[in-house]
Order: C-alpha cells, then sequence, then structure tokens
C-alpha cells in the first residue's frame, strides 16, 4: 500500500480533525485571487462565461513554448486567444460593451482578426491573455443589462443577442478544445446546463446550413435526439421561413457534443457516428452541410 | 480507476469557474485532508496551511486533474501528502542545516534567552563535551559537521530514524543542561 493510502485510511478510522476555525471564507478568498471565476452575467449568458473560465484555467498552465505552438488555422495559442478576443469585441461594440485592443478599423471577424493579432504580437502572452479575459469579462457585464432577445447585428446577421452569446460560448469551447489536445490535456465538457442552450442553438441553425450550402429543406421536419448530458428531443423545421415543425421526414440520433463540435467545424459529416432513420437521404443532407457556418 | 459521477460533475463545475463548486469539494473533503496533512506534520497550523494550500491549487489548475485516471479524493491527497511530507523534510533540513547557537530556535524562550548570551558558542561547545559519548557524536555530525540526519545515520552505521531520535534526545540534554547552568 502507499503512504497516501496508508495515511488516508488511518486518517478515516481516527476521530475526524477540524481545523479551529472553518478556511472556507478564507478559501474562497484566496481563490478569486489566484483565477477569477466565471464573470457574473445574465443566466442566458453563462454558458459563454464558462467556457471563457474554463479557457482561462488551460491557459493559467501554458509554458513558453505552449505559448507559441501553432493549435489550429496556423495561429499560434497567442494569435487563437488574440482571434477570440477580436470576435468578442465585435460582439462587445454590437451591443454597446467597451471594446478593448487596436482601435476599431475593420469590423468583420477576419479583418478584425487580423487587427488584433499584429497588436498582440508585440505583447507578451500573459497581457494577451489578460486582454482577452478583460475583453470577455466587459462583455459579460454588458449582458447582465440586458434582454436576451435584444437585437445584434455582426457580420451583418441580425439575431437576438442570446444566440450571438451561445455561438461565442461554442467558438471558445472549441478553440479551447484545440488547445487542449494540442497539449495533451483532457478538457472536461461544459455542465449538462450549459450544454442543453448550445446544442438547442445547433438545432435551430440546421435549416441556415442547409440552405447556406444550396440546399432548401422547406416543408421537411427533422426529429433530432441528442444523447448525453445536456441532450434532448428536437423537431426542427428545415426551412428557414417554416413557421412550425411538420410530421419528421427523418430522424438523426447522435451525441451532443459531438454534435455541437460537428455544426463547429470539428468531426467529418461522413465519418459521424449517428443513427438515421426515415429519409436517409435527408438525414445525410443534413450532417453533411451542419459545418457550412463554422469559420475560423 | 476512474472517477465516480459527482466527482465528474464538480470537476466540470470548477473547470467552468463555478466558485460555488469549490465549497462543496472543501465540505466534502477537507476534514480528510487537513486530518491527513496533521497526522504527517504534527502541527495544526501548518495542516490549515496546507489544506488551503491543496484547494487553492485545485481551484487554479483544475485541469491538471483527470477524472479519468482517479477520483478526487485521491487526488487532493495525494497533492496534501506531498506538501505534508515537503514540509517535514524542510523543516529537518533546517534545524540541520542551523549550526550552533540557532539550533535552540525552537526551544522554549527560556532557552533562547540562554543561548543568545555573548559567550554562547562556547558555552554550547562545553555541553556538547559533557554529553555521553553516543549523544556528542550525532550532535557533532549533525549540528558543527552538517550533515542531515540520513548521512549521521550512515556514518554511524544505525537507521535514519534511530539517528533522528538520538539528536532529539542530545538536543533534549544540552538544553538541560544550558538551562541549568543559566539558573
Amino acid at each position: 500500500m502507499n503512504p497516501v493510502e496508508r495515511l488516508y485510511l488511518d486518517t478515516m478510522m481516527g476521530d475526524p480533525e477540524v481545523p479551529a476555525r472553518s478556511l472556507r471564507p478564507q478559501l474562497l478568498a484566496g481563490a478569486r485571487a489566484r483565477r477569477r471565476p466565471a464573470a457574473p452575467t445574465a443566466p442566458w449568458a453563462e454558458p459563454y462565461a464558462g467556457r471563457v473560465a474554463a479557457m482561462d484555467a488551460l491557459l493559467a498552465s501554458a509554458g513558453e513554448d505552449d505559448w507559441s505552438r501553432v493549435i489550429v488555422e496556423g495561429w499560434t495559442l497567442q494569435e487563437l486567444v488574440a482571434h477570440l478576443a477580436a470576435k468578442d469585441g465585435l460582439l462587445a461594440a454590437a451591443v454597446g460593451a467597451p471594446v478593448l485592443g487596436p482601435p476599431m478599423g475593420a469590423t468583420d471577424a477576419l479583418g478584425r482578426t487580423g487587427d488584433v493579432q499584429a497588436y498582440e504580437r508585440a505583447r507578451s502572452p500573459e497581457q494577451t491573455r489578460r486582454d482577452w479575459r478583460a475583453q470577455a469579462d466587459a462583455l459579460c457585464r454588458r449582458l447582465a443589462d440586458l434582454e436576451p432577445t435584444t437585437p445584434a447585428t455582426l457580420d451583418g446577421m441580425e439575431i437576438p443577442v442570446r444566440d450571438h452569446i451561445l455561438a461565442r460560448g461554442l467558438e471558445t469551447w472549441i478553440h479551447t478544445a484545440d488547445a487542449a489536445e494540442t497539449a495533451r490535456v483532457r478538457l472536461p465538457h461544459p455542465v449538462a446546463d450549459h450544454i442543453r442552450p448550445t446544442a438547442d442553438l445547433c438545432a435551430r441553425l440546421l435549416p441556415w446550413t442547409m440552405l447556406l450550402s444550396g440546399l432548401d429543406g422547406s416543408g421537411r421536419t427533422l426529429h433530432l435526439t441528442l444523447t448525453g448530458d445536456g441532450g434532448g428531443e428536437w423537431q426542427v423545421p428545415l426551412g428557414v421561413e417554416d413557421p412550425r415543425p411538420g410530421p419528421p421526414d427523418a430522424h438523426i440520433t447522435a451525441d451532443v457534443v459531438r454534435f455541437c463540435f460537428l455544426l463547429g467545424g470539428r468531426g467529418d459529416p461522413a465519418g459521424f457516428p449517428a443513427d438515421l432513420d426515415g429519409d436517409l437521404a435527408l438525414a445525410r443532407d443534413v450532417l453533411a452541410t451542419a459545418p457550412a457556418l463554422s469559420g475560423p | 480507476m476512474e472517477a465516480p459521477y459527482d466527482d465528474r460533475l464538480l470537476h466540470q463545475r470548477v473547470v467552468g469557474g463555478d466558485e460555488s463548486a469549490l465549497g462543496e469539494v472543501y465540505d466534502r473533503l477537507s476534514p480528510l485532508i487537513f486530518g491527513l496533512a496533521l497526522r504527517v506534520t504534527r502541527d495544526r497550523v501548518i495542516a490549515e496551511d496546507i489544506t488551503q494550500e491543496v484547494f487553492l491549487v485545485f481551484w487554479e489548475r483544475p485541469l491538471a486533474y483527470d477524472p479519468e485516471r482517479g477520483t478526487l479524493r485521491a487526488w487532493l491527497a495525494t497533492i496534501a501528502h506531498r506538501r505534508a511530507v515537503d514540509h517535514v523534510r524542510a523543516e529537518e533540513r533546517r534545524k540541520v542545516s542551523a549550526m550552533g547557537p540557532r539550533l535552540f530556535e525552537r526551544e522554549p524562550a527560556r532557552l533562547e534567552d540562554a543561548v543568545l548570551a555573548a559567550d554562547e558558542a562556547e558555552r554550547v561547545r562545553q555541553a556538547v563535551t559533557s554529553l555521553p559519548d553516543g549523544l556528542r557524536e550525532v550532535v557533532e555530525l549533525a549540528y558543527f559537521g552538517g550533515r542531515t540526519y540520513r548521512q549521521v545515520g550512515e556514518e554511524l552505521g544505525v537507521p535514519e530514524g534511530t539517528a533522528k531520535s538520538r539528536i532529539r534526545l542530545a538536543l533534549r540534554r544540552l538544553a538541560d543542561a544550558l538551562a541549568e547552568e543559566e539558573v
């Protein structure tokens, strides 16, 4: 038996020991100083705030080598974090939150990404991390005062701010997973309460991903079953103007996290593990076009 | 061994920056962690410090824990054990390297006063000379020769634990001798 196990057993057998005074308040104060908790925000923005905190936890362990390693899109970890800050900044601008980093020039995702990356390259990775986190927290603070249905325009798309921030949460999650994979760190999933609304956004995007791929699903309905914590059942009308779902034409059953990642451009639609039923051609079209909205 | 579902949920919440999850982990596991640290260090203040540090480390670097590889309890207990052992070792090193008069730093206050006298070094040497051979030897090696417990044991051909207890006994005798002289 190793010493820790023996000590552990000894401790369990003995009278429970407690510190003279509760250390809990001190602990929580100390914890806040060591690593910032998820930013307080509106309940519908919490999935995003949680992913920001998770990315920050990953970045806390990044060494000099990690920061200069290419993660995705040919970007180093530092450039990837700058990219997240750039897109968060565009949403911040759209909802009247402070925009950090270089003065706003380009207002499209790629243009702004280039500007912020150029600005951050002259700074230390630790500064980039702080800038990104400060931008994310400023966005969270602003959202605390907004209704989820407030329209916001980003890259020419006017949709409720709630959907924008869920998309930011998904992108932050996916890039954290990219960086964790490179660092060989196992990233736990978000809690079910955060996965569920993200999966719901992904389900509602399906008519758009089909349309953007040149397929019109009008009048057709998909029964989507997503398994695992945060999953559920969806009846998805596949036409962007369909007012409500009809009787299902096809049924797809898949893992909820894999499904969200497929929409986010991770995973090959052809080899995607899913059970298909009903109109198989339709089901395959849905999966094949699912990554259409994913960008860098 | 994989971690139970509860551990996974708490871990997910801590990674997501949920402070209340840290509070729950603390409520659940701090008696164990504190008890373990206390057993190793035998010092309540140090054990409290170690307990705090263990939970802070988990909060600050939650991704260092992998639920696929074991329970949260085992993970935190391992950190606590390592920190407690590190503390005990550092304490030993500190005592060992504190040569001459400084070796009484943690003895009762009255003795500290005694060794702070101007002729302290000479008095300590005299007191050492008056120790029985077996005890004088270990003190000379450990304190004047700067050896560690293990090295003392090796030189005398006795186990480290025996060397350690002889040194403790010798220190007590020395302290007594110096205290008597002071009266």
